[in-house]
């Protein structure tokens, strides 16, 4: 007994030591870096404010951006592991623009619920995953001038018997957490059950497993899935009028947002978001819409 | 920082509710797999042929996956092979066989922990192997593995917040909810982290009250 004691100390103590060691080193290296640049230590309490001012983006070297990495055409993974898409090569161009090479970026995945809580505590410089503008979102955070308009739309089942809007009283909706959809009908149909995902896909799942009668989203992503699944269909009434979609800084970060603006103007001369729309978009979206339908460019809304 | 505290306030009934569920999904995941446990362990005491591996089986695979890979296993792939659980049936389902597998084990140490002379007293004076396991072994097993089991309770009650993966609306699901509707990020989280307090800092010294009492009198001491 008493030497299972002894050993069980003794590895006790080892783990211990190992923590202490570790931990140390950890301390001692925040330490040379903080010491070593007195300016980008106090920035970074300034960060609190607004994270990612220019200049300290360049200082860093690189752009933090918050994307999507399930939801195409706008933000996923290609077959190769890398991110790309709508939202995602935009951002690899603000990169390029901004530090001179498309590679000094450093993308963050994030899910729709949690792109505000991102902006809020400065962990990313810019969040590009396909935001709709809202009123309680400008409370929260900075929006630029838009790249995207969008809908949001119902796409139902054919079984459910959902033929337009005025039936879906107390019917199961399907949303993702944070998304447009999701904030108009919490708040609008108080009357629908609503089961909340936290990723797009997972909600895409749970409708074709039949969890729900219709899944409110963007109407550009229903209309890209309806196109690869039969039997459902996207219902043509519209849960709020056409939306602008744009980028997000942190509140109060008017120079990084002022630059995305300028930046927007300059790749709306090149027509430029028309090159992603046919690149990522067209395939997508069927030869029936038109490009000037969904995208915004240059940045001018209407 | 300020803290938007009348909102914090509204949400207040909100977030009973969920405490509510929490503490119900917890219930009964515990008592099923305290039950559940407790029959496995009947099966690898008396070494039941067949049952005994699908026990160890079981218990292998509760150990050695992630819960939320358990959970999505049952919600997402089995409606392809037919079987459709609501998300309420798959979250007790997914926990409780979890909290077996944890559970049995906590329980067969226990009775491996018991020392061997009371074994072999119980076989002097004539009694079966279902006698001795009834009287002799199981009662002392449980009052050596109170503590571990507790501590497991407890870990079974923090598990339900991997549950809001699937749309069940506890506290975690709660809180991202709001999050996502009005982005009070802080409020919310304090919130939740306030409400788990609440409900586990009690149970915890309950539970450590329970366990000394139930401690007094142990054989050997």
């Amino acid at each position: 007994m008493k030497k299972t004691f002894r050993s069980f100390a003794t590895m006790f103590a080892t783990i211990l030591f190992v923590t202490v060691l570790l931990a140390g080193c950890g301390g001692q290296n925040s330490k040379t870096s903080n010491g070593k640049d007195s300016t980008s230590d106090k920035s970074s309490t300034a960060g609190a404010h607004a994270s990612g001012t220019l200049q300290q983006i360049k200082d860093r070297g690189k752009l933090i951006v918050g994307i999507f990495t399930d939801k195409p055409p706008f933000g996923f993974v290609d077959e190769k592991g890398n991110y790309v898409g709508f939202d995602t090569d935009l951002a690899k161009r603000f990169a390029k623009d901004l530090l001179g090479d498309e590679s000094k970026i450093e993308f963050v995945t994030v899910e729709p619920a949690s792109r505000v809580p991102y902006l809020q505590s400065g962990k990313v410089d810019l969040i590009l995953a396909n935001m709709t503008v809202t009123e309680e979102r400008k409370q929260a955070v900075d929006f630029t001038n838009p790249n995207v308009k969008v809908a949001t739309q119902l796409i139902v089942s054919d079984k459910s018997g959902i033929q337009s809007l005025a039936d879906i009283k107390g019917k199961k909706i399907i949303v993702t957490k944070g998304t447009t959809a999701d904030i108009y009908l919490t708040k609008k149909n108080p009357d629908v059950e609503l089961i909340k995902f936290d990723k797009n896909t997972e909600s895409l799942q749970a409708l074709k497993d039949g969890r729900g009668d219709g899944y409110a989203q963007d109407n550009i992503i229903l209309y890209a899935w309806a196109r690869k699944n039969a039997g459902y269909t996207v219902l043509a009434d519209k849960l709020e009028k056409e939306a602008p979609i744009a980028p997000a800084v942190q509140k109060g970060n008017d120079e990084l947002r002022e630059w995305v603006n300028q930046e927007l103007a300059k790749l709306g001369e090149e027509k430029y978001l028309l090159k992603l729309y046919d690149q990522y978009l067209r395939s997508e979206l069927g030869p029936d819409v038109n490009p000037n339908d969904v995208i915004v460019e240059g940045g001018k809304w209407q | 920082m300020k803290l938007d505290t009348a909102f914090m306030i509204d949400r207040i009934p909100d977030f009973i509710q969920a405490a509510l569920l929490t503490t119900e999904i917890a219930a009964i995941v515990i008592a099923a797999s305290l039950l559940l446990s407790s029959i496995y362990n009947v099966i690898l005491y008396h070494r039941l042929p067949v049952l005994h591996t699908l026990v160890r089986v079981h218990v292998e695979i509760a150990r050695n996956t992630p819960l939320l890979i358990q959970l999505f296993f049952l919600y997402f792939a089995l409606p392809s092979l037919g079987i459709k659980l609501s998300n309420y049936d798959t979250a007790i389902i997914a926990m409780t066989f979890l909290g077996t597998g944890y559970l049995t084990e906590v329980i067969r140490s226990g009775i491996d922990a018991v020392p061997p002379g009371q074994e072999e007293s119980g076989l002097a004076i004539g009694l079966s192997k279902a006698q001795l396991f009834r009287y002799i072994i199981f009662p002392q097993a449980l009052r050596i593995s109170t503590p571990a089991l507790f501590a497991n309770f407890i870990f079974l009650l923090k598990e339900t917040t991997v549950v809001s993966a699937i749309a069940i609306p506890e506290i975690l699901y709660t809180t991202t909810s709001y999050i996502a509707l009005y982005y009070k990020t802080y409020e919310m989280l304090i919130m939740m982290a306030a409400i788990y307090l609440l409900l586990f800092l009690p149970l915890s010294f309950l539970l450590s009250w329970v366990e000394r009492r139930y401690q007094h009198g142990t054989f050997g001491t």
